[in-house]
């Protein structure tokens, strides 16, 4: 039992061998690199994209792709390194981003179009490190397989935003006592090209709409956001599953109840209530909306498949919790058999990742799997294989895992 | 001694060289490869103003029927699908006959999918369950020590 869980994880987990060329060879045959028509490189597609790094693509219509785990290794997630979520095409947005306008209706006093320039100048600029992380992160560790994209772990990073609180912008407009919920809408068509429907609108409870850290975004670690990630203004609503985070943001509806757009019912963006069997179709009706996203933690250094020269190995990664702190990080290079405590940093903010490291000294050489295994403030940690399977693969966050081999 | 080998050899590699791209200008180093035609280029922009609406965006991507593994029903299951997303979407799940067919209850009830009719949804079932079950999933040859 815990065996197969443990091997189906690690083989998903474990992609980033011995060196990016690698990688495929721990994929699947199928959905693998030949997906794109790429000469017959091994691994999946590398992204090719101006101003993006050469991230692994998992879908390119619409384009998706994450973050491998090495390149997840800096303190703040820089730009380029940004995973990439779409739902339909990317729209074009063309013209004086400062005339870009959001509009604000539903259970307000008064309903308003403002335009990003008012929004710059009427409401104070704020700046935090805010984990961004696609709900589907970790769908790959599912067993049997999960329907959607094949996150592993980088469907998330951490960079700096730049942005106004939405709650300064819906107290502006006066919020009614109807209010409970917002649901947010972008320009990015379909992916059938409409521009009439909404591609994917999601919400989010008033209370979350109006944390202090939930913001109307413009800056992207300090310059002006990429098309690709939202320009000229996008929703951070971090902790919870990016697709709320609404790219390209258009309007802002304050809803008298529960957000009904499309990817707010059926299976989406939802875990059972009562666990079902792994790889059976599930019930509608009886799913919850995920809400906080849970405790994860990943190894950045060393990558999966190092060779090291030496028993002592000093790796590092980040933690993070949704709406929570990370308390501990445990790491184990015996299969789980004793764990020792990783030294862990302080977030730099409410939503920010957390850093951890450790020193170990590897008793022999030869081949170590090295597990690490974050807990959260409620003292929730991760489980040893992805739990409370669902049909479209949220909630996947088993203990991460890296192979290396020390030759010396 | 020294100084004439020195000479040899550059003549020897510059007319090597030579040869070379004559015979690839020819094109007679590449003749059974598939030549890349880009598309024709934008017409230019006549005020230097006009902003590019695809500036920033991912760059085009198009994928053809030999993208999915060949068999019966192939080309239905392509032109149905594709429509709207990428092959590379297909190709990365592994579902029961059940969670596929769930799937196109999904695309037509969540995603705008038109409707199919029945005989063409059971085509493209058989399809899809033939070349994308469930995986197996485990340790198996993949280590990257093993190599």
């Amino acid at each position: 039992m815990l065996r197969s869980g443990t091997s189906k994880a690690s083989r998903r987990n474990v992609l980033k061998g011995v060196g990016m060329a690698t990688i495929g060879a721990s994929l699947p045959p199928v959905g693998s690199a030949l997906a794109q028509g790429a000469p017959a490189a091994k691994g999946p597609k590398l992204l090719e994209m101006e101003g993006k790094a050469k991230l692994a693509v998992l879908g390119d219509k619409p384009l998706v792709a994450e973050t491998q785990a090495e390149l997840l290794d800096d303190n703040v997630t820089p730009t380029n390194k940004l995973f990439i979520r779409n739902n339909g095409q990317v729209p074009d947005v063309t013209g004086d981003p400062k005339a870009w306008k959001v509009k604000i209706d539903g259970e307000v006093n008064t309903p308003v179009e403002i335009s990003v320039g008012d929004l710059m100048s009427k409401f104070p600029a704020v700046t935090y490190q805010l984990m961004l992380e696609c709900g589907g992160n970790g769908r790959s560790f599912f067993s049997p397989d999960a329907r959607g994209n094949q996150w592993t772990n980088g469907g998330a990073g951490c960079p700096m935003w730049t942005g106004v609180r939405l709650a300064d912008v819906l107290k502006s407009a006066g919020l009614k006592s109807s209010a409970v919920y917002i649901g947010s809408y972008g320009a990015d068509p379909t992916l059938a090209g409409e521009t009439d429907k909404p591609t994917i609108s999601r919400g989010v409870p008033i209370a979350k709409a109006m944390e202090e850290h939930t913001l109307i975004a413009f800056k992207l670690n300090g310059q002006d956001l990429p098309l690709i990630h939202g320009a000229p203004a996008r929703l951070v609503i971090p902790g919870w599953p990016a697709s709320v985070s609404t790219k390209w943001l258009k309007r802002i509806w304050v809803r008298d109840k529960e957000h009904d757009g499309p990817g707010m019912g059926g299976f989406s963006y939802r875990v059972p209530k009562t666990p079902i069997v792994p790889g059976s179709k599930g019930n509608e009706k009886d799913m919850a909306i995920l809400e906080s996203m849970p405790v994860r933690s990943v190894i950045t250094f060393p990558a999966d498949g190092s060779k090291l020269t030496s028993r002592k190995l000093d790796l590092r990664g980040h933690a993070w919790a949704g709406d929570f702190e990370v308390k501990t990080v445990d790491i184990s290079t015996d299969y789980g058999v004793t764990w020792k405590p990783a030294k862990v940093d302080a977030p730099a903010n409410k939503y920010a990742w957390q850093n951890f490291s450790a020193s170990i000294e590897l008793p022999t050489t030869g081949y170590y799997e090295v597990w690490a295994k974050a807990t959260d403030s409620k003292g929730v940690t991760q489980p040893f294989q992805a739990a409370n399977w669902n049909p479209q693969g949220y909630g996947a966050n088993p203990i991460n895992r890296i192979r290396v081999l020390v030759e010396s | 001694m020294t100084r004439i080998n020195i000479t040899h050899a550059v003549v020897v590699t510059l007319t090597a060289t030579f040869i070379l791209l004559a015979f690839d200008r020819a094109g007679e180093l590449r003749k059974d490869k598939y030549v890349y035609a880009p598309p024709a280029p934008k017409a230019a922009p006549v005020a230097a103003a006009e902003p590019d609406p695809d500036k920033g965006k991912p760059p085009p991507h198009n994928d053809k029927v030999e993208d999915l593994p060949e068999g019966k029903n192939r080309e239905l299951t392509f032109y149905t699908c594709t429509a709207c997303h990428g092959v590379a979407l297909i190709k990365a799940q592994g579902l029961t006959r059940e969670l596929w067919d769930s799937t196109l209850d999904l695309m037509v009830d969540k995603h705008r999918m038109p409707p199919i009719k029945a005989e063409e949804r059971s085509e493209i079932l058989d399809y899809l369950a033939e070349h994308f079950p469930p995986r197996r999933k485990g340790r198996g040859s993949d280590n990257p020590f093993l190599k």
